[in-house]
């Protein structure tokens, strides 16, 4: 069956499966299912922004509260149908998404989950201080929901209109995580830095998830304003963010889907906590249920952090036979075999739109990096001609990557400007320069450890596919990826992965992780490519196939910038060699002339007056004198 | 190592889907339990009256939902002993709700739809009794609120109080300032529905008297500090200070107001009527005025007072079981729950007919004062239902 | 102008409840990373307990010191149970396992000592005015313990070899341990003290501001921001940011609206956050690529 055909079952599933619920379930069980489902949607929101973006929101039920406050007004007071109210409701949890993530974003981790939880404390604040809102009354009286002619005011007529919501938002999300944007989104909380230099506007991406997120609360707070007829501080408080967090851990962060088994898991243990308790506990008053939900929050987190998916997923396994991956070394093809697989490929991956060989594509002028008194890079001029390969060695700490960095914009320069293809890049972000056709690998894996192989190379396509957040939700982005497929493919195979395509990635040995690195890079279509020591960790054979596919990937028309240690690797790859010592460019040329520059032997080894010098010195110490500083270092050590 | 974790996962697994079985059962059922959201356990036999309570019995309303509670239990006790209503016995179906509107509408949604109640009490403060309102007028069944504000009951015909209007209270305690020639009052009012409109209704009612409010401050229900408050309403130089509020919050207010050098007379609402207010308040209480219901001085009433053999019954029963004196909140729990019980006996369990006889309960003595209902009127008292008291070393007292 | 004045002791002394327990967030960021927010529970469940303490027969001085050392007791036996058996820890993580711990001792209280707030009486000594202010005693208690206590910590960290050789665990692990450092007793020394200061604060505080099974939350957040200002490391920047916190807090309830006063605590930490997210006197860590 075709496999996205094959994924749409699941949710035809659901849909049976809550659409017969209130025909055979009692009516209270039906009244505490319709808040299931209104809890789920937001769940489903914050699944998205946790599981997917890796942001955790503390605040969530301030959107909530958002969208129930507005449609509250908006129904009572301005007298609005709901079709018309519920839209305008959720577009404004949206924008108040918008205007809190523009500065909120730019934290990460505990800072950004705690400005969230700051964020849902003032939203209660100003509903509760707001006359016009009601203060702490808040607006009661909202009439059931209205829709073409019918009331919905029964528990099971609400659950029977939440059902198709729930699912469409369902059905969304998850189409949203297979698609392009889900992808990119993945990356970035992968690692950061690798999805910007393969052009993901990262906090553009971020804010688009955040804003969508308070649009499924929204929603959410659309329908609970109407099912509950009022509407007061008390949708905004912590209680209920915590409540959706739960929800979201509970149902497991790796899948939307957590989302709705969580919303029943989390209904079903508070109705069920607030009767055994009582019961084990007598006396035991309200909130006393809370114990429950702390005790399996931490539970969750300690022995099952997947959630309830974790468990499906364990049951699955059981179930169906492991299929045998293919080893690392299987089916490993000849080199000629591979030579002309790369030709191949590299066809498919080949831009037309290169400069002519010669032109300056990269200019480098008074490039400066200072970290308070230590100057990592000192005033570097430099100039890249299109179609060249140039290396960039020199002894360790001598100021390479931190070039890198700063041409790729991963470093803010503290002087000097880097031109590229005729527009400024430093001290903008990483993505620019991707979008103007620069990328890079890294010397530090960055790797997309949640993805496979193939996985991690499609995110470099993106900058070449253009479905947005929309249009992945509603699978209109067919065509394209399969081109993304394709291209992803054709890297795969230049750099002789093909077996390992669909392994994940954190299984692979360093060497090849690093293979998927440059393979990724190739899957962007670069005009300029950085490579950051390709070759550490490569075998001789691996690193014979890098130097003839490097050669290959040059005769495309693409430019190459390496840092190398491998002395030899570069005297034979590179048109010219750049060194570098302690900050400062200290030789310039042809691999020949560079070899036999005094300068650059001295900075790697030393001059030979200074050697001779050492030697004489050391001579002459007599063991006594060396004894008596060997005592004085151990003193001073106590 | 791997092994254990394993074997906690299951059981954890295994103690979730016990828990959620649980939870269907109850629902199946329909039984409830005693406890948070119980009533008096075991299923109600056919022919039996069925009460809805809902109550704040944990959260910001705790000091008036507990003995509310108690009291209707110990009441309905009585009842049931004495034979019932018309030989039918009464059962009581008790929801909390937990002090939140939210939680409220939903356990009124369950007492009328599912458990099928035939008169509703609740709930024990403004807040939550707002929100049980359209529900109980929609499926138009009787509700009898112990709670204050006066929005309640306006227009509406099928919700009752049985708590003093803000209004009645206001007027009796303008009065008072009218006898000790008090202009200017500064106000501390609290930020939720009780307190809401009280500055401006106080501003109205004492009007004619020449009575105006210099300042208005606002304070949390579960405030503990109070400076920035007092402060204020301090430097505004009235010649009395109002303080408007439940325990804890009244009492708290009360200290920081005698702490920070308040010298005025301090009035207070009818919500400190309990021992609660004692408690926070300590030495600072002592000469507060606050108009109150007449359980709190019962032993001082006269003996003609229609009112006295009801409330001193009432306290007695409540010591005998409770080991504790009743407090005014209490009385609103018996006030609601007993006119419930006497228009039941008249009427039966035909909720227009029980409406229409609980409008007319006329000249009936209850411990928060003497009510006459109409039509028009669903609450019942007027100021004469309360009377000025003060405290002096931790005791309540008629004021002169 | 004595109104001021007024606001403003009696934000002081607010704040130097708030400084303790930031104290708290710092003594265990600066060893493991980790956001603990069970903080303020370790201040509720002091007070609870003393107050229980005093009720079965207890004097109240003897009471308020035996419930510090109860309560580090439980703060370590919490982290043994829930935060040592997680091998990886990520800021995601740490947040869940603290909020869910804290939600059940959040319940567990409520189910023993029930849903009032209560307050532990007076500590001795008597209040008076000073030019039109008035002064609570215990408030003077409060600020007199707490610069004693905070001031204790602050040695700890900065003076001894014990101290400084936390703060290394949580810069570089790995090599903490290579010089002897047992990452496993850094991190129960760092929740111990943070039980401590976090008793300390709920026992000293409870006859004014009460304690019940809610007031951690609050008091644990408004913490959290004092500390966020230190970035989370600064002890010192921790301490003048809670007192800061405390008469900012107090300005804005009396010149502004009192129902603004939890408002404040949370504009300031959105407003840190976004401009100095390292705290008012920290630098940014690079990332290694």
């Amino acid at each position: 069956m075709n496999p996205v055909l094959k994924r749409q079952l699941p949710f035809v599933a659901l849909l049976v499966v809550l659409a017969s619920f209130p025909l055979w379930a009692p009516h209270a069980a039906v009244d505490v299912g319709v808040y299931a489902l209104i809890y789920g949607l937001a769940a489903i929101g914050l699944s998205l922004l946790m599981g997917l973006a890796g942001q955790v929101s503390l605040g969530h039920a301030a959107f909530l509260a958002v969208g129930a406050y507005t449609q509250a007004v908006l129904v009572t007071k301005a007298n609005l149908p709901f079709l018309l109210a519920a839209p305008i409701s959720v577009v404004a949890a949206m924008i108040v998404a918008l205007l809190v993530g523009l500065p909120l974003l730019r934290l990460r981790g505990h800072f950004l989950a705690l400005a969230t939880l700051g964020l849902g404390i003032i939203v209660t604040v100003i509903v509760t201080e707001s006359e016009a809102l009601g203060a702490t009354s808040g607006i009661f009286g909202i009439p059931s929901i209205e829709l073409g002619g019918r009331t919905y005011d029964t528990a099971e007529e609400a659950f029977w209109l939440l059902t198709p919501v729930v699912v469409i938002g369902l059905w969304l999300a998850v189409n949203l995580v297979h698609s392009r944007t889900g992808r990119a989104l993945s990356a970035v909380n992968d690692s950061e830095v690798a999805a910007e230099c393969l052009g993901v506007d990262t906090f553009a991406l971020r804010l688009r998830v955040f804003v969508l997120s308070a649009g499924y609360a929204g929603l959410a707070g659309v329908f609970y304003a109407h099912y509950l007829s009022i509407v007061n501080p008390a949708a905004s408080h912590f209680e209920v963010s915590v409540r959706l967090l739960l929800m979201v851990v509970l149902g497991g962060l790796g899948t939307v889907w957590g989302a709705v088994t969580g919303a029943v898991g989390v209904t079903l243990l508070d109705e069920g906590l607030r009767t055994v308790i009582p019961q084990l506990i007598p006396g035991a008053k309200g909130e006393v249920s809370l114990i429950g939900f702390g005790v399996v929050l931490v539970l969750v987190i300690i022995l099952m952090p997947g959630g309830l998916a974790q468990l499906w997923q364990r049951l699955r396994r059981r179930m169906t036979p492991n299929p045998t991956m293919p080893g690392q070394h299987e089916h490993e093809v000849s080199r000629d075999e591979q030579r002309a697989l790369l030709d191949e490929s590299l066809q498919v991956l080949a831009r037309s739109d290169h400069e002519p060989p010669g032109t300056t594509i990269l200019q480098i002028r008074g490039l400066t990096k200072r970290y308070g008194g230590v100057t990592a890079l000192n005033d570097l001029n430099l100039d890249i001609h299109a179609g060249e390969i140039v290396a960039l060695i020199g002894p360790n700490g001598a100021g390479k990557t931190t070039a890198f960095n700063m041409i790729t914009g991963v470093l803010p320069p503290t002087e000097g400007s880097v031109v590229l293809h005729g527009k400024e890049v430093a001290g903008k972000r990483p993505h620019v320069a991707a979008a103007l056709g620069a990328t890079r690998t890294f010397q530090n894996l960055q790797t997309f450890k949640s993805t496979s192989v193939i996985g991690n190379v499609k995110v470099a396509r993106h900058l070449r596919s253009t479905a947005g957040l929309l249009r992945g939700m509603v699978l209109a982005d067919r065509a394209e990826e399969r081109h993304i497929d394709a291209a992803a493919q054709a890297a795969v195979d230049a750099m002789a992965l093909t077996p390992l395509a669909d392994h994940p990635i954190a299984d692979l040995a360093f060497g090849k992780q690093r293979q998927v690195e440059v393979a990724r890079a190739l899957a962007l279509e670069p005009s300029l490519l950085l490579l950051d020591e390709p070759m550490a960790g490569l075998s001789g054979p691996e690193r014979d196939s890098l130097s003839w596919l490097l050669r290959r990937v040059k005769d495309t028309g693409v430019t190459i910038v390496l840092v190398e240690h491998d002395v030899a690797a570069v005297m034979a790859l590179a048109d010219r060699v750049a060194v570098l010592d302690d900050g400062k460019l200290i030789a310039l040329g042809t691999p020949a002339e560079v070899q036999n520059d005094p300068a650059v032997i001295a900075a790697y080894l030393g001059t030979d007056d200074e050697a001779t010098k050492a030697v004489e010195a050391a001579a002459e110490r007599t063991e006594a004198e060396v004894a008596d500083e060997l005592t004085q270092v151990e003193e001073g050590a106590r | 190592m791997q092994r254990r974790m394993r074997m906690i996962s299951l059981g954890l697994a295994l103690g979730l889907a016990t828990t959620s079985l649980a939870a269907c059962a109850e629902n199946k059922g329909g039984s409830t339990t005693p406890g948070a959201t119980g009533g008096g356990g075991g299923s109600a036999a056919a022919g039996d009256i069925k009460i809805g309570v809902v109550l704040d019995i944990t959260g910001a309303g705790a000091s008036l939902g507990v003995p509310e509670r108690q009291t209707i239990e110990m009441l309905a006790e009585q009842v049931n002993a004495a034979g019932g209503i018309n030989g039918r016995k009464v059962k009581l179906f008790v929801e909390d709700n937990q002090s939140k509107e939210d939680v409220a509408a939903t356990a009124t949604n369950k007492l009328i739809n599912t458990e099928k109640v035939d008169i509703l009490l609740g709930a024990s403060r403004t807040g939550p009794s707002l929100a049980m309102r359209p529900i109980a007028e929609k499926a138009e069944i009787p509700m009898i609120s112990l709670a204050a504000n006066a929005k309640i009951v306006d227009g509406s015909k099928w919700v009752f109080k049985t708590a003093q209007n803000d209004r009645v209270v206001l007027e009796k305690m303008v009065d008072d300032m009218k006898a000790k020639n008090i202009k200017k009052v500064a106000v501390a009012r609290d930020a939720s529905g009780f307190g809401e409109g009280i500055p401006e209704m106080l501003a109205e009612v004492g009007k004619a008297a020449g009575i105006e409010v210099v300042k208005v401050e606002k304070f949390a229900p579960d405030a503990t500090d109070f400076t920035s408050q007092i402060t204020n309403l301090r430097s505004a130089n009235p010649e009395a200070v109002l303080i408007w509020g439940i325990p804890p919050a009244a009492g708290l207010g009360q200290k920081a107001a005698k702490q920070l050098g308040v010298t005025v007379p301090i009035y207070q609402s009818h919500g400190i009527g309990n021992q609660a207010f004692l408690d926070t308040a300590s030495e600072s209480a002592n000469g507060v005025l606050a108009p109150l219901g007449r359980m709190l001085v019962a032993d001082q009433l006269k003996a003609d007072d229609p009112q006295k053999p009801v409330v001193t019954k009432f306290i007695a029963d409540f010591k005998a079981k409770y080991n504790a004196n009743p407090s005014t909140f209490a009385g609103h729990a018996y006030d609601g729950f007993m006119i419930a019980v006497e228009s039941l006996k008249k009427a039966g369990t035909d909720k227009v007919k029980l409406r229409d006889a609980i409008e007319q309960t006329s000249k009936w003595p209850g411990v928060s004062g003497v009510f006459t209902m109409t039509p028009t009127d669903h609450s019942g008292l007027t100021k004469d239902a309360l009377v000025m008291v003060t405290v002096d070393n931790k005791a309540w007292k008629l004021a002169g | 102008m004595t109104d001021l004045l007024q606001l403003v002791f009696a934000g002081l002394a607010q704040g130097a409840v708030y400084v303790l327990v930031a104290l708290g967030f710092v003594a265990i960021f600066s060893v493991r990373e980790i956001v603990n927010l069970v903080q303020g529970e370790y201040a509720a469940l002091a007070g609870l307990a003393a107050v229980s303490a005093v009720a079965a027969g207890l004097p109240l001085l003897v009471a308020a010191v035996i419930v510090v050392p109860l309560v580090m007791g439980f703060a370590v036996l919490l982290e043994r149970l829930t935060i040592a058996p997680i091998k990886h820890m990520t800021p995601l993580t740490s947040i869940i396992l603290t909020l869910g711990v804290s939600t059940a001792v959040k319940a567990v209280m409520l189910l023993l000592w029930g849903p009032e707030a209560k307050s532990l009486p007076n500590f001795p000594g008597s209040d008076f005015f000073l030019g039109g202010v008035s002064i609570r005693s215990q408030e003077l208690w409060i600020l007199g313990i707490s610069a004693v206590v905070g001031y204790a910590v602050i040695w700890f960290y900065e003076h001894t070899v014990r101290g400084k050789s936390l703060r290394a665990c949580a810069e570089q692990p790995v090599a903490a341990r290579l010089v002897g450092i047992s990452p496993r007793t850094a991190t129960v020394v760092a929740f111990a003290i943070a039980g401590l200061v976090g008793a300390v604060a709920g026992v000293v505080g409870s006859p004014i501001y009460l304690s019940s099974w809610t007031s951690g939350l609050t008091l644990g957040l408004k913490g959290f921001v004092a500390a966020t200002l230190g970035g989370l490391t600064s002890l010192r920047v921790a301490m003048l940011g809670g007192l800061g916190l405390g008469i900012l807090e107090n300005l804005v309830a009396g010149y502004l609206s009192s129902g603004y006063r939890d408002a404040v605590a949370f504009v300031v930490l959105v407003l840190v956050l976004l401009f100095k997210p390292h705290g008012l006197a920290g630098k940014p860590t690079a990332v290694r690529v």
